[in-house]
């Protein structure tokens, strides 16, 4: 094994993942603070609030839903992470939003990767999408989720929010 | 309305998330980096060619399958790429690596989201091997 070869392929590709994060990360969250202040954030959120209702999640969840899907699932997460912070999403949201993105994400780049080594677009993208959808309905509607959150909960410790969720 | 201070709050979040970001994907990444030194990942996919024909594809494509799952998409492209696999194999693999690709840095940022990480993992590997196998008996 080659350690100085080892040191180099693990600092570079370290560094180069941090920074491309941070390429994104940063300006999307400079872009999504604007976006608040100009009400732009609540505007769109509203728009897509009819198609959140399908998973009877919050309008809040449209963001994370939305950069997820586009830029991919750590852009999602970040933007989920400052959601969690602000008590916007409850332990049910996050799970919903975070299957939905596991199996879905990224499509842009990720569809146009594989279709350029010869893959069928059509296949790999719609079939992603609906797998995607059907899980999170499911899920969506079965009550005993919420117990789930033991069994499945993660490290990040989700702040109870009773005032900005309906009912 | 916008200010200096809409653009600090920005800043400062865009900051803060890279940063709690850093924290779980670099030692995953160096741990992973250190596991493609070595031969174990040869190993397993050695191990895992005698099951390919489950899903319809060649032995020799375990390779990409095993370094889509622990390193990332575009080592598998780069296997691929060696393979001349036929367009319906190629859709079938690219479906299950659209599935569940760099299964430990994604797990662990899903899990900074609030869900084991584990049970991330595995499910979703769960979910590539019955997409193909599904696709195997549909295309």
């Amino acid at each position: 094994m080659d350690w100085s070869e080892f040191a180099r392929a693990a600092a570079a590709g370290s560094l180069q993942s941090v920074w491309q994060m941070a390429l994104i990360i940063i300006p999307l969250m400079v872009i999504l603070e604007i976006a608040r202040d100009l009400k732009i954030l609540n505007r769109i959120a509203g728009w897509m609030a009819p198609g959140m209702k399908i998973f009877r999640l919050p309008k809040e969840g449209a963001f994370p839903l939305l950069i997820g899907l586009t830029f991919g699932l750590a852009y999602g997460a970040g933007v989920i992470i400052e959601s969690v912070k602000n008590g916007q999403l409850s332990w049910r949201d996050l799970f919903l939003i975070n299957v939905f993105l596991i199996l879905c994400h990224s499509v842009v780049e990720d569809t146009a990767l594989f279709i350029a080594v010869g893959a069928d677009g059509a296949v790999i993208l719609i079939s992603r999408i609906a797998l995607a959808l059907v899980v999170t309905f499911l899920l969506s509607r079965w009550s005993g989720l919420t117990r789930l959150e033991k069994l499945l909960g993660g490290k990040m410790i989700v702040p109870r929010c009773t005032h900005c969720r309906k009912g | 309305m916008v200010s200096v201070n809409t653009l600090k709050r920005g800043l400062h979040k865009g900051i803060a998330t890279t940063w709690l970001l850093t924290k779980v994907v670099v030692p995953i990444y160096v741990a992973i980096t250190f596991l493609s030194f070595t031969p174990v990942l040869n190993k397993i996919a050695e191990d895992c060619a005698p099951f390919m024909k489950y899903v319809g594809l060649p032995g020799e494509a375990s390779l990409a399958i095993v370094l889509g799952n622990v390193v990332n998409l575009y080592a598998a492209l780069g296997v691929m790429a060696s393979l001349h696999l036929n367009p319906r194999e190629t859709t079938i693999i690219a479906m299950m690596l659209l599935l569940s690709h760099t299964i430990f840095v994604e797990s662990a940022v899903a899990g900074k989201c609030g869900i084991n990480p584990w049970i991330v993992g595995i499910s979703r590997f769960i979910f590539a091997v019955i997409a193909g196998v599904l696709l195997n008996i549909l295309l």
